[in-house]
């Protein structure tokens, strides 16, 4: 039986809601089909208050083992080093984790917050707020470069707001049947199956992007690159290989992707993009050099079939 | 004048729950106790993120992507609010097809968020060995036990398949940004709305089979509370369904004596209509649930100009008594527990003609003068119990709507028109979020925002004390609350959970997790 325990910093439940969308397995079968003893959840399990506490300290004095640290939500570190501004369980957060994080196997850090910082992180970081190995791009964070789990690993980041369920559930899934060492983390250490490719892989708007032909609001059709701020081309995830709630993704609902599993998400002035010179994007397609682009894009125009340019389907809005 | 005064001594006990959790987000409670009875009790708010510190200077877009991300549970609920404060500020005109897919949304969101509070969150405390000895004990177990529980696992199923048809028209939940000032941004295949009313009837499938054991229709022809019990004499369908063992043994379990809060009710309206074309106008906005603040003397217009945030308590500072969120400023000011100036909480304290107000969806069902719940209000009174009973139905009589705006769609007609951005200019976004009143004010200066302040349901419910000393409504329906069990006070969970709090979504922010040593005075 694998112990987890699962924890929330500075956090909306974001993670955890998503969590509950997961399937093949879904939570109840992850719990009961891999043999994971849900320690304790601050939104799932029925202790409160010194019910909570008694396993929690159970933990760090090592009367029980510690498999899996999953922490959810950034680290306060604010006022004045205290971490007062996120107090939990009679102690600061940061405290528990420093404590948990010594005894834990594996952590595993889930959504954009614990990860990196994420919403609370962003300037002026009124709370002294940072991800559990990361300050946005930078690595150390709070538990510090050199950090590393009894198991020997960095924290694992799931990052993202919310992280996707199968990203969480596939890399706790990873760990549980044993193929953890096949683990290959990037350089934000994050699972590279999930995230080596990029947002864009699978936008059903991918055509309207290739031919340069912007989409508006409230339209099926049209690429959100050009002048919505899509950050889907810079992003890694695999939001359109997956897809949400087994049904679509932000970019196929016409919503620009922010970037929200990339360090320095959020970088704001959203559903907008940034043009320089000759009304290029100041932020091209990743590696894309930008005299190729241009060139590429006026190709691209050039060459755009017709029907890309009507409705896709004759009479509907 | 508050005189502080020691938290223990002799008689008293100081219980201490921490945190407390399950309220989506995690809470302490500290309550004084005398002769087994809550005299006095604090609940404190200490997560705090500064969000509305954040969001100064930024575009006036940025809270779209932001403010759903305050509350992971009602994201879209932010959503909807935040873009309603730009609609309000812009004067947008909204085409009906947007409002229509906007109100299937956040329908969803909403019911499978009182069907997530029931069983996930509340019916669990059930299941607690302290009920052991009730003939029912068993039966609860069986069906409400977590993980383990038949209608646990059930309806663990059924909320994710609802949310499926959030991300059908938005793209993905929890957090995406669909809504924009204006409209939507997609625009929906035939077979996105067919698909979203399969998931409908999939939904009220489970609500029919297990949580009424009756057609949602038959539910709703129950105005009172004699139709309820002869509701529940009519079959043992009725009486074995869910609902049915909630509304039999609830009181028995001593639900309906616990938990009576302010009796005070607030609800800024839910679910624009979709002929009222400029839902940002506050005088010409319409809802289908009515807006209204309730009190003793009875039901009077809501305006968001009577709400002032006190700070008198709140680890804030910047000004004397209360303001208006558009005049607002939220500067943290965090003082050791016991400190000389009394402040315990990062929750501010929203007052509505000065006073406290319960929000959630007893107060909009009360504010909406909904025949059933209206008569448990008048018979029972607001309780643990009433609180439960009119989320429940809430749920049920939002099915049947959720179908008409499906169907109402035009699939010729346009989901989104493109508004006049306005650089300078105040709005505020009236909505509701399952758990109750949710209001977004927004300052903009020079095209970018100069002042962002939000008041959550939680805010309203869980806030501290106020400049006069006044409790917030949790805090207030703690007091005479007996418990029987001080290793185990599983009396003060019942009534903080009732209220379904949403611990992470207070803003300024209560994710609050602990109550600091009480002072009594007057």
């Amino acid at each position: 039986m694998a112990e987890l325990l699962w924890l929330q910093g500075q956090c909306c439940s974001g993670n955890t809601m998503s969590l509950l969308d997961a399937e093949q397995p879904n939570v109840l079968e992850l719990l009961e089909e891999y043999r994971v003893n849900l320690a304790w959840h601050p939104s799932l399990s029925l202790e409160s208050g010194n019910q909570a506490r008694d396993i929690l300290d159970g933990f760090v004095s090592k009367e029980r083992t510690l498999d899996v640290l999953v922490v959810e939500g950034a680290v306060a570190t604010g006022p004045g080093g205290t971490g007062h501004y996120n107090v939990f369980c009679g102690r600061p957060f940061k405290d528990w984790l420093s404590d948990l994080s010594r005894v834990a196997a594996f952590v595993v850090a889930v959504g954009e917050c614990a990860c990196f910082g994420g919403i609370p992180a962003a300037e002026p970081n009124p709370t002294g707020a940072t991800g559990v190995q990361f300050h946005k791009g930078t690595r150390g964070g709070y538990l510090g470069v050199d950090y590393r789990s009894q198991a020997g690993l960095p924290v694992v980041n799931i990052p993202g707001c919310p992280a996707h369920p199968d990203w969480m559930t596939q890399t706790l899934m990873s760990i549980l049947v044993g193929r953890a060492g096949d683990i290959v983390l990037d350089e934000y250490q994050r699972p590279a199956d999930l995230f080596a490719g990029l947002t864009h892989d699978g936008c059903t708007r991918n055509e309207y992007f290739e031919f340069k032909v912007d989409g508006a609001f409230g339209e099926k059709e049209g690429c959100l690159f050009g002048e919505f701020g899509c950050q889907g081309p810079l992003t890694h995830s695999s939001c359109n290989r997956l897809l949400w709630n087994r049904q679509s993704s932000k970019t196929r609902a016409g919503v620009p992707c922010f970037g929200c599993t990339e360090p320095d998400f959020p970088t704001f002035d959203f559903y907008h993009t940034k043009k320089g010179l000759g009304g290029i994007p100041t932020e091209l397609p990743l590696g894309v050099p930008r005299a190729r682009y241009v060139a590429m894009a006026g190709a691209a125009m050039a060459a755009c079939p017709p029907r890309l340019r009507k409705k896709l389907i004759e009479g509907r809005s | 004048m508050a005189v502080a005064e020691p938290l223990v001594h002799p008689g008293r006990t100081v219980v201490d729950v921490s945190p407390l959790n399950r309220v989506e987000g995690d809470l302490e409670i500290k309550a004084i106790i005398e002769d087994g009875k809550v005299v006095a009790a604090r609940a404190q708010a200490v997560m705090f993120r500064g969000i509305e510190i954040i969001l100064k200077g930024k575009s006036p877009m940025d809270p779209l992507v932001i403010t759903p991300r305050i509350c992971g549970i009602c994201g879209q609920s932010h959503l909807r609010t935040a873009v309603h404060a730009l609609e309000s500020a812009w004067d947008a005109e909204v085409p009906p097809n947007a409002t229509l897919v906007r109100n299937i949304c956040l329908g969803a969101e909403n019911t499978q968020s009182h069907a997530t509070w029931f069983y996930a969150l509340f019916a669990i405390d059930l299941t607690t060995p302290r009920y052991a000895g009730h003939p029912a004990y068993a039966e609860l177990v069986r069906r409400f036990a977590p993980i383990t529980g038949t209608s646990y696992r059930g309806a663990v199923e059924v909320r994710k398949r609802m949310l499926e048809m959030v991300a059908i028209f938005g793209g993905q939940w929890p957090h995406s940004s669909y809504m924009v000032p204006g409209g939507i941004t997609g625009n929906p295949y035939l077979t996105d709305i067919t698909k979203a009313i399969a998931i409908l009837d999939d939904f009220r499938r489970f609500v029919e089979e297990v949580a009424l054991g009756c057609s949602v229709e038959r539910w709703l022809e129950n105005k009172s509370l004699a139709d309820v019990q002869a509701w529940l004499a009519e079959s043992s369908k009725h009486a074995d369904s869910d609902l049915g063992l909630f509304l039999r043994y609830g009181p028995e379990l001593g639900l309906a004596s616990i938990g009576k809060g302010p009796g005070r009710f607030l609800a800024p309206g839910l679910y624009d209509e979709p002929d009222s074309r400029f839902p940002g106008r506050p005088n010409e906005r319409r809802t289908w649930f009515k807006a209204g603040f309730h009190d003793e003397t009875g039901l009077h217009p809501f305006d968001h100009l009577k709400i002032r945030e006190d700070i008198a308590r709140s680890w804030f500072e910047g000004y004397e008594g209360g303001r208006h969120p558009w005049e607002g400023v939220t500067v943290p000011a965090y003082s050791p527990e016991n400190h000389e100036d009394g402040k315990y909480s990062f929750a501010k304290a929203p007052r509505y003609d000065g006073r406290s107000a319960e929000v959630g969806a007893l107060s909009r069902m009360i504010c909406n003068q909904d025949p059933l719940v209206l008569d448990l209000a008048a018979k029972l009174g607001p309780n643990v119990f009433t609180r439960g009973a009119a989320r429940l139905h809430e749920m049920v009589l939002t099915l049947p709507k959720m179908r008409e705006w499906l169907n109402a769609i035009n699939l010729k007609e346009p989901f989104y028109k493109k508004p006049v951005e306005k650089k300078d200019a105040q709005g505020v976004g009236l909505n509701e979020a399952a758990r109750g009143s949710l209001i977004h004010w927004v300052v903009l200066k020079n095209g970018k925002i100069d002042n962002y302040q939000v008041i959550t349901p939680t805010a309203w419910n869980v806030c501290p004390r106020d400049s006069l000393g006044n409790p917030g409504p949790i805090e207030e329906a703690l007091e005479g609350t007996p418990v029987a069990d001080l290793n185990n006070p599983l009396e003060l969970g019942h009534v903080v959970r009732s209220y379904d709090a949403c611990l992470v979504c207070t803003v300024h922010a209560v994710s609050g997790k602990r109550v600091v040593p009480y002072r009594v005075g007057i």
